[in-house]
């Protein structure tokens, strides 16, 4: 089964999608010839020397009086941190989902994923502040959910996905420097954003996490007409995220703006993946649990 | 000198349309669709980069989408660009027209494949169809003396079919033209027509010499009211010259002369022919060929340079066959164009043949001054006579048992009379055959034998003898006293050479019995009045007698200068083989009178397309004939007979027609000076064609405007797309 974008933009309240999109991902996983170790499991063996004695298990101990082994602890540890860029350009998105609101449902459906398996999830919505807020937040952090991974904790992480509004300046950069004075030791740095940014801080700042050690993934969301930019008539191209506007005859430009953007995207997936960051590039309109599915099963194989 | 001018002014109006495309490219540019779009930047660096590009391409647009509407909007109204001077003609109501096609030899000028009288008779015919239904035309042909070709140029009607026919079978000429008069012959011709609009339309090759800038203007007649005076002076038409030269500048080389006279130094029968050779052009002409030509053979070629707008001649020198000779000189042809016609000429020329002669002599003496035919040999001798005369020399007992056939002419120089047989071969020979017999006296001449044994050959009877009182004594010697100079024999002599033969001495001579019915001539006497030279003609054939002797025994004439010319042409005479002098040529458009001979009478004479030409026989002479005006240049051949017999070609009476050299001259004639004489340039102009002169559609323009505007739709079309 495959959620259809457009489907998926009349089902209401962003717990349901991000729920179908989950079980969507379990389904696909289900079915997946790539199949690991469920988190959950954990395995206890006998314990041989030269096994670390910081994992024996004392209880295990206690019960049986024999001396055995937690295999998969470590893995259980996992720390997530979604990165969702609100400025003005991720709402963009004409008849069905914007960038954010697809973001927010791939967001959704990891945030449960991740909790599910017992780890733990944190947010941060990058942006401007919110208006009349009486968080005392820095420049670029709209909103920030420490991490923990109760259900309850996500249901607060939906809620604030939810509420996120697409407005403003791309202040990625600056979301991205408090993301990792926040993700503290090693973890798993999930980005969404179109990275459509004026000031082409967010690829260093991308560079700089993984070069702190944390394992980043940026899923860089963008509309199908920002690809293909199917415009006849003469338009006036307003900015969204300040007072830019550009009145231009699209089938004139056309062909320069497909080589533009091939050549953004092109260099944004090279670079970043130069410095061991990955990338993947989507469409609003291709299914997200599919999505998520591909990049799950390439992160098991890795 | 061009005009624009439109069939349908009207759709001009459709240039307004061009506004369409511009009012549609402001309202582009006023009411661009707002979006706020995600991906500005992209759009922001491609619009910058293709800014310029793109407002380019834009009014490059505009510009052909305009173009587009203009040049349909043009092409409907049918533009045409139309020589100046197209308005004059135009404005008038209905004209009466004459068309004059101009049919003169110099029209037959080539241009490439087509000759100036082609193109002509296009444009003419063009005019014809471009009259209006209620303008009545007339054709004629100018050329030659008459004016007009045939009957001439007659009222104006609306017989186009006549009209037509008259120009497709209309040929031009090898006459010269007279412009001047046809026009003024068109113009009378006008006056008969009650429409009020004149025109003649002239289609010409304005050379010069057919116009006469001096001339009054043509003028159309009033019409003839009964009542009133014939005071009131003729109107003038509008006159139309279309120029077939297009203005260019017609180059010409011609032969206009030719003249063929006998060369002793190209041997027997050498002549020389000297060709005039004339350049009608503004640049010298070097190196032109010319050649002399026989029948099919080529005899000689020569090369002559002829300065511009002159003459050269040029000699060329070839041995001639005897009897009557037709030859052609010729101009190598030029290819890309020129007058064909004028660079050929013919001439007849009539070779005398040569002559065998048999000189009896008889005195034959070993000393060779003494010799009874010492001088006459002299004069015989191939050294003088040309090579034309060969001579032999036989004692009399070798010459009476001769033969006498292959000898042309005889000659008893003081041979004893003659044997029977002797005198009846001679007398067969010449009676007979047409040879000719020279009898000359001597110590052994008896008259009354001579006359017993040759008899009815002798002109007149001998008698007896006569000596001046004492040889040696000047004052008693006889002289010749009449000589007939017309005479072939001494028709040579010229005024001041006639003294050497006045003054020869003769001491000794025969008397000639007197004889009233005698058919002989005397053609000189002695100042005694006793004959000294007779022509006989016995039968066929010619006899001289000479009274005295032809050695120093009797007379000192054989030492003289004039003796012998004499005897040459005597030799000749009586071979009937004189040089004649050359029939001088005609010329086409001439008419020639052709004297018959003696008892015959012209029969026909050919001309030189083969057929006959018509004959007028004038009053005085039934025999005679007058032929012309003669229509082709070339060779005419005459043919005479007995009055009621059959005809045989007599070469002597053959002549050439040759062209008028002034045909030759294409030289243009001023055309201000021309617009002048015809009346000034409001009633008279020069065009290049006739569509001009008749304000017709000119060149049209509209189907160049309609590539254009489809050029224009292809070029959108491509620009949008991309």
């Amino acid at each position: 089964m495959t959620l259809d974008p457009a489907l998926l933009a009349r089902l209401g309240p962003l717990q349901i999608r991000a729920r179908k999109v989950m079980e969507g991902v379990l389904t696909g996983l289900h079915k997946s010839p790539h199949h690991g170790q469920s988190v959950e499991f954990s395995e206890h063996k006998e314990y041989a020397p030269g096994d670390e004695i910081k994992h024996i298990d004392w209880r295990a101990f206690a019960k049986l009086d024999k001396y055995y082994v937690k295999r998969f602890e470590m893995e259980t540890n996992l720390r997530a941190l979604l990165v969702v860029d609100a400025s003005g350009s991720m709402a963009y998105g004409r008849g069905g989902l914007s960038k954010l609101q697809y973001a927010a449902i791939c967001a959704g459906a990891l945030a449960y994923l991740l909790s599910r398996q017992g780890d733990q999830v944190g947010l941060l919505v990058a942006g401007d502040a919110e208006p009349g807020s009486s968080e005392r937040l820095p420049e670029g952090v709209r909103s920030f959910v420490p991490f923990a991974s109760s259900p309850t904790h996500v249901q607060e992480l939906l809620q604030r996905l939810d509420s996120a509004q697409g407005r403003g300046a791309t202040l990625l950069s600056a979301a991205l420097d408090y993301a990792a004075e926040k993700a503290g030791r090693r973890a798993l740095v999930v980005v969404l954003s179109d990275l459509f940014d004026a000031s082409e801080r967010s690829v260093p700042a991308l560079k700089m996490l993984r070069s702190r050690r944390h394992d980043v993934l940026l899923l860089q969301t963008l509309d199908r007409e920002e690809l293909d930019f199917p415009f006849d008539d003469p338009t006036r191209f307003l900015s969204m995220e300040d007072e830019r506007q550009i009145e231009a005859q699209p089938r004139q430009i056309r062909e320069s703006y497909l080589s533009e953007m091939r050549r953004f995207l092109e260099s944004t997936r090279r670079e970043l993946a130069r410095a061991d960051v990955e990338v993947e590039q989507i469409p609003t309109d291709s299914p997200p649990d599919r999505v998520l599915i591909k990049l799950l099963a390439r992160r098991e194989a890795a | 000198m061009e005009r624009l001018a439109f069939a349908h002014p009207a759709y001009l109006w459709g240039l307004l349309a061009v506004a369409l495309p511009i009012l549609v490219h402001l309202f582009n540019q006023r009411r661009p669709r707002p979006l706020s779009f995600g991906a500005i930047e992209f759009v922001l660096r491609s619009q910058r980069q293709k800014a310029r590009r793109l407002r380019l391409r834009q009014i490059i647009l505009l510009a052909l989408r305009c173009l587009l509407i203009a040049a349909v909007a043009l092409a409907l109204s049918r533009p045409s660009l139309k020589p100046r001077g197209a308005v004059a003609a135009q404005s008038t109501g209905p004209q009466a027209t004459a068309l004059v096609l101009d049919a003169s030899l110099s029209m037959r000028y080539r241009l490439g494949a087509s000759t100036l009288f082609d193109r002509s008779r296009r444009e003419a015919l063009a005019a014809l169809d471009r009259l209006g239904p209620d303008e009545p035309a007339s054709v004629g042909l100018c050329a030659g003396p008459a004016g007009f070709v045939g009957v001439g140029i007659g009222t104006p009607s609306f017989d186009r079919a006549a009209a037509r026919r008259l120009l497709q079978s209309a040929q031009p000429t090898f006459l010269g033209s007279d412009m001047t008069g046809c026009l003024a012959s068109a113009a009378r011709a006008l006056g008969e027509s009650p429409v009020a609009g004149k025109r003649i339309i002239a289609f010409t090759d304005l050379a010069a010499h057919s116009i006469r800038l001096d001339a009054p203007p043509p003028l159309v007649p009033p019409p003839s009211a009964p009542g009133k005076s014939s005071s009131q002076t003729g109107i003038r038409p509008t006159v139309v010259l279309v120029d077939a030269a297009q203005g260019r500048e017609l180059p010409n080389a011609a032969i206009i002369g030719t003249a063929v006279r006998p060369s002793a130094s190209l041997g027997p029968r050498g002549y020389e022919v000297v060709a005039t050779v004339a350049n009608y052009s503004a640049q010298a002409a070097s190196g032109l060929q010319v050649s002399l030509h026989i029948g099919q053979q080529t005899l000689a070629k020569g090369f002559v340079d002829v300065p511009a707008r002159g003459t050269a001649k040029k000699t060329l020198g070839a041995v001639l066959p005897a009897g009557v000779i037709m030859g052609r000189v010729d101009l190598a042809r030029e290819e890309a164009q020129g007058l064909d016609e004028d660079d050929g000429q013919d001439f007849v020329v009539h070779v005398p043949r040569d002559v065998k002669a048999l000189i009896v002599d008889g005195s034959p003496s070993s000393l060779r001054s003494r010799d009874e035919a010492f001088f006459v040999e002299a004069a015989l001798s191939p050294a003088r006579s040309g090579g034309r005369i060969s001579a032999q020399t036989l004692d009399a007992d070798a010459a009476a048992n001769a033969s006498l056939d292959g000898f042309d002419v005889i000659l008893l120089l003081n041979v004893p009379a003659p044997q029977r047989a002797f005198a009846e071969r001679l007398r067969n020979a010449v009676a007979h055959r047409g040879a000719g017999l020279f009898i000359a006296l001597g110590d052994h001449v008896d008259p009354d034998a001579y006359n017993d044994a040759l008899g009815d050959l002798l002109p007149r009877s001998l008698h007896l003898l006569k000596s001046s009182i004492e040889q040696g004594s000047e004052e008693h010697a006889a002289r010749f006293g009449v000589i007939e100079w017309t005479h072939p024999l001494f028709r040579i002599f010229g005024a001041a050479e006639r003294e050497s033969l006045e003054s020869a001495r003769t001491f000794r001579y025969a008397l000639l019995k007197p004889d009233p019915g005698s058919q002989a001539h005397t053609i000189a006497s002695y100042d005694d009045g006793a004959p000294a030279l007779l022509e006989g003609r016995p039968g066929a054939g010619r006899v001289l007698l000479y009274t005295s002797s032809a050695s120093r025994g009797w007379t000192d004439w054989p030492i003289r200068s004039s003796f012998l010319p004499v005897l040459q042409q005597a030799v000749s005479f009586l071979a009937a083989a004189l040089e004649e002098k050359s029939p001088s040529p005609a010329q086409v458009g001439d008419e020639r009178a052709i004297a018959a001979p003696q008892g015959l009478a012209v029969a026909a004479v050919v001309g030189p397309d083969g057929k006959p030409v018509a004959l007028r026989r004038e009053k005085q002479s039934e025999t005679d004939a007058v032929v012309g005006p003669l229509q082709l240049p070339g060779l005419y051949r005459t043919q005479v007979g007995p009055l009621k017999g059959t005809p045989h070609e007599d070469g002597s009476l053959a002549f050439v027609a040759t062209l008028d050299p002034r045909e030759s001259d294409l030289r243009r004639v001023d055309e201000s000076e021309l617009k002048a004489q015809l009346g000034g340039a409001g009633s008279a102009q020069v065009a290049a064609s006739s569509e001009a002169a008749q304000g017709a559609h000119g060149t049209p323009l509209w189907s160049g405007l309609l590539l254009l505007g489809a050029l224009a739709l292809l070029g959108e079309g491509t620009l949008t797309r991309k």
